[in-house]
């Protein structure tokens, strides 16, 4: 990897246009992340770099003007989050990176992980793999688990594919799945109570930012109804949620800052492989088991965790 | 003559150089091949050790995968056991992280337990997996690595199984994300921008510092081919090649054995030979600065050298065309210096003594050559003007006039030459000076410039002797038919005597009353006659014999002078065709002269 000085060797007068895309409102997790990695690299936001945050809240196509300005201004990149990536396939103009739960080649994004040959290139979590996974995960630690609550923001891309994967896992292992779907965060509050009237056994929620800014609200609602739930990132057990299966975002969008690193430098997208994280993290937060009186010595699950939370 | 004017400037400035640039460039030039060999095999080490290490460690990790491996392989299959397989399997997966998922299988070939990371875990039997290759390898070799491939185009995966010690044990297969060998290549660095790649045996890249490189599928793996089979040809030292990304880079190459791959270590030239280009640089200058001040002494010393020997041969030519007064300035503190003081010595010797014989050339025009030695050789002051007694003694031929009318030029020269050569002659014999001829004139001094003992004496003896020669002359002259003769007149008296003349023209002249009246005198002496003055005659009394002639009236002098003459030794020669009447017949070609005399003695009065 370059060393971070280079990056003001590069050129030390030019400010950097970067556009951040964004279909939720902040604080903004990711873009947490993602600062976190320019520094890294050497851009301090305002010297030599200038980060332009556009938020479209709920509204994938509110983005599409964006992209129209960003074909129009001098923007040497645009970093694009979750949904927001859907407003952008049209842009061919500016390199755009990307990170998406699903699979970009399907998406249209890229020909190839390997060599995406366009002016797109990012990261996928491969959460449609994953997914039948957190539902196996939960049946390891409640193999009584009868009736699964699936709450998922519609909006989301490749959420349906994420559903089916879903569903078919939980079928596999006798589960019944309850898809719970909402759009946006106004209905967020009425999925939560579908799924409160459920009479679930326990709750997945897939990852998504929607739900990743609200994490504390489903997961003090969780165990409010004394529900056992299942999440994709690390972050939801922090707040709250019992467990947790997935890549690390803020690695994730941390990495993203080198790509973005890299194109400012003058490297093509189109040879910047997508990447795709190579460490899933299991994390139990066993103060909420405690408080749920779920007894997670009985499982293999509490040697599997990568990180405990006690 | 030619005049190899530069060969000697050439030369020193040649050798000087030489002698100073040719140690210079031969040790610059040998600390720098030293240097490079040094550098050189310095760098195949370092590359060694590194490509060596990486290549270790990379064994490490997949045999410590391998190893790994094994402890789920060791108790045989027992029925009801494979939710205890598949504990393990989880455990295993939670200790290696590079293992994506593997596949415990059973004695039979099927598999029984499936673990993954990503994918759901299966228990219980499955596919039916004995012929495939891993499992057919690890039966072979009880270790089987499988070929890298590219899951989904883009991460390097590769397969690994191990077989149990007994068969009993079942073997295990394992899909190895090979992404994670990237914390052991990024680790490596070689000085500053050197780095360690992986690739398998058809060049398809495995690790590499820049992961982007490894997740393109194998793209590009011509060119890690090329790179591979270049490096690998030379097994252990270091090879000069293009680099994957198009640079010049030294590459080595090392061996992983168990899974095949070939580890290049490379470092890019700019930086592997920065050293040894820096002592070439460095060398270069110290040659530069050399030649620049082995040039700068080299001209100055020949310089030195030669610049003194432009002025020497310089000096002898000016000296050869006569510029005496020439001299050179040296100042070298050396044997040029001593040599230009040596020149000069001799420049102002040559000077001196040409101008010696100048002068005493010219000395001995008027002076008898010993006389003229004697003159030169003493006193430099006795040719200045002074006054001083001095004998004047005038001869003239009688008859000559009417002799040069009817002779012919040749023999009137030859007469006058035999004539010249006898007065010569006897002025030498007394050491007197003679001043002049003239025609066929005569003037003679003495005791002047040079003084004499008795000089009254002297002159007439000289006068006497003068006589006698010419009128011996006179005989033989009349012998051939011409009738010539001679009269001398002799004063004693006070003059001036001195150098005179113009630039070169120099005589020594004697003026007053003196030589008027000796003048005078010859005039009024007859053939073979003597006529002296009372002064001599006062001094010669008591040794010659002289008589009175009576008192005459001498021109310029405002009473008559009693003259006296030598008693004559001898009569004569009477042959003269004509009365010889002297105060009446002058001899036309002493006319000059008398007038000279004339106004000299107008002068002196």
């Amino acid at each position: 990897m370059a060393c971070p000085a280079a990056a003001f060797a590069q050129d030390s007068t030019r400010v950097y246009r970067i556009f951040w895309l964004s279909t939720q409102a902040q604080p903004d997790p990711f873009l947490d992340g993602f600062r976190e990695g320019l520094r890294a690299r050497g851009y301090i936001e305002g010297k030599n770099v200038a980060l332009e945050l556009h938020y479209a809240i709920g509204n994938p196509q509110a983005l599409r003007e964006v992209a129209t300005e960003l074909r129009r201004g001098k923007v040497d990149l645009a970093v694009s989050s979750g949904p927001a990536t859907r407003a952008m396939t049209a842009v061919a103009e500016v390199p755009v990176l990307f990170a998406l739960s699903g699979d970009p080649v399907e998406l249209g994004l890229v020909q190839s992980l390997g060599q995406p040959g366009g002016n797109f290139t990012g990261s996928t979590f491969l959460s449609l793999e994953l997914a039948g996974k957190r539902v196996e995960l939960l049946k390891e630690v409640f193999p009584n688990l009868r009736k699964l609550a699936v709450l998922s923001n519609a909006n989301h891309p490749g959420e349906q594919s994420e559903w089916r994967a879903t569903k078919e896992a939980a079928e596999k292992l006798g589960i019944a799945p309850l898809y719970v779907p909402f759009a946006g965060a106004n209905e967020l509050d009425g999925a939560l109570t579908l799924v409160g009237d459920a009479h679930a056994d326990a709750l997945l929620v897939f990852p998504d930012v929607l739900t990743m800014v609200h994490r504390s609200k489903i997961a003090d609602f969780a165990i409010a109804h004394r529900l056992p739930s299942m999440f994709g990132w690390s972050e939801y057990c922090d707040a709250g949620g019992l467990l947790s299966y997935g890549a690390n975002q803020r690695a994730t969008y941390f990495w993203l800052a080198t790509y973005a690193d890299r194109i400012l430098r003058g490297e093509k997208p189109a040879n910047l492989p997508v990447f795709q994280p190579t460490r899933f993290e299991l994390i139990v937060n066993l103060r909420t088991a405690e408080q749920l009186g779920i007894d997670l010595d009985k499982s293999s699950i509490l040697f599997r965790a990568n990180r405990v939370i006690e | 003559m030619t005049r190899p004017r530069r060969s000697l400037f050439l030369k020193y400035f040649v050798t000087l150089f030489v002698a100073v640039v040719a140690p210079l460039v031969l040790g610059s030039a040998t600390e720098a091949w030293f240097a490079f060999r040094d550098n050189r095999i310095d760098l195949d080490e370092r590359l060694q050790v590194e490509a060596r290490s990486a290549a270790d460690r990379i064994q490490a990790f997949t045999d410590g995968i391998r190893d790994q491996l094994g402890w789920v392989v060791q108790f045989p299959w027992n029925e009801g056991e494979d939710d205890r397989h598949r504990i393990d399997g989880l455990r295993l997966l939670q200790q290696v992280p590079a293992i994506v998922s593997l596949s415990l299988i059973d004695p039979n070939g099927t598999e029984r337990v499936f673990v993954s990371r990503v994918s759901m875990n299966r228990t219980g039997r499955g596919a039916d997996m004995s012929e495939d290759p891993a499992v057919v390898g690890a039966r072979a070799n009880r270790v089987w690595y499988g070929p890298v491939h590219y899951q989904r185009d883009s991460e390097p995966y590769m397969r690994i199984a191990v077989a149990g010690n007994r068969a009993a044990a079942g073997i295990v297969v394992a899909d190895i994300n090979l992404k994670l060998i990237w914390d052991i290549i990024a680790a490596i660095k070689i000085g500053d921008t050197g780095h360690a790649l992986v690739v398998d045996d058809s060049g398809r890249l495995i690790a590499h510092p820049d992961i982007s490189l490894v997740l393109r599928s194998g793209a590009g793996s011509a060119d890690f081919n090329r790179l591979k089979s270049v490096v690998s040809a030379d097994e252990g030292s270091a090879v000069s090649t293009t680099g994957e990304d198009g640079k010049p880079v030294v590459a080595l190459s090392v061996r992983a054995a168990n899974v095949g791959w070939t580890v290049i270590a490379e470092q890019p030239v700019q930086e592997a030979f920065e050293s040894i280009r820096a002592a070439l640089w460095r060398s270069l200058m110290l040659i530069a600065i050399g030649i620049i001040f082995a040039s700068g002494l080299a001209y100055w010393r020949a310089c030195r050298m030669w610049g003194p020997i432009r002025q020497l041969e310089d000096g002898v030519e000016r000296i050869g065309m006569g510029q005496l007064d020439h001299r050179i300035t040296i100042q070298s503190r050396d044997e040029l210096e001593q040599l230009a003081i040596r020149f000069n010595q001799m420049a102002e010797e040559l000077a001196a003594s040409q101008h010696k014989s100048e002068r005493i050339n010219r000395l001995k025009q008027f002076l008898a050559p010993q006389v003229a030695e004697l003159v030169e050789h003493s006193d430099q002051r006795l040719l200045d003007g002074q006054r001083r007694e001095v004998v004047a003694i005038f001869g003239d031929l009688r008859g000559f006039t009417a002799f040069t009318a009817r002779a012919q030029p040749d023999a009137i020269l030859a007469v006058l030459r035999q004539y010249y050569e006898a007065v010569g002659a006897v002025t030498s014999r007394h050491e007197a000076t003679l001043i002049r001829f003239d025609g066929d004139g005569v003037m003679v001094l003495v005791n002047a410039p040079v003084t004499c003992e008795d000089p009254a004496h002297r002159g007439i003896r000289l006068a006497i002797d003068m006589q006698a020669a010419v009128q011996s002359l006179a005989s033989t002259w009349s012998a051939d038919g011409c009738a010539l003769g001679f009269g001398v007149g002799i004063a004693m008296g006070p003059a001036t005597v001195g150098t005179l003349g113009y630039h070169g023209r120099l005589d020594y002249t004697a003026i007053g009353n003196v030589v008027n009246l000796a003048s005078r005198l010859c005039g009024l002496a007859d053939d073979g006659q003597i006529l002296v003055d009372p002064v001599v005659t006062e001094h010669v009394n008591d040794s010659i014999a002289l008589t009175s002639i009576g008192e005459r009236p001498i021109k310029g002098y405002d009473h008559d002078l009693e003259v006296f003459a030598v008693v004559r030794m001898y009569a004569p020669i009477r042959h003269l065709g004509h009365p010889f009447h002297p105060a009446h017949v002058r001899p036309v070609a002493a006319a000059r002269v008398r007038t000279t005399l004339e106004l000299a003695a107008t002068d002196a009065g």
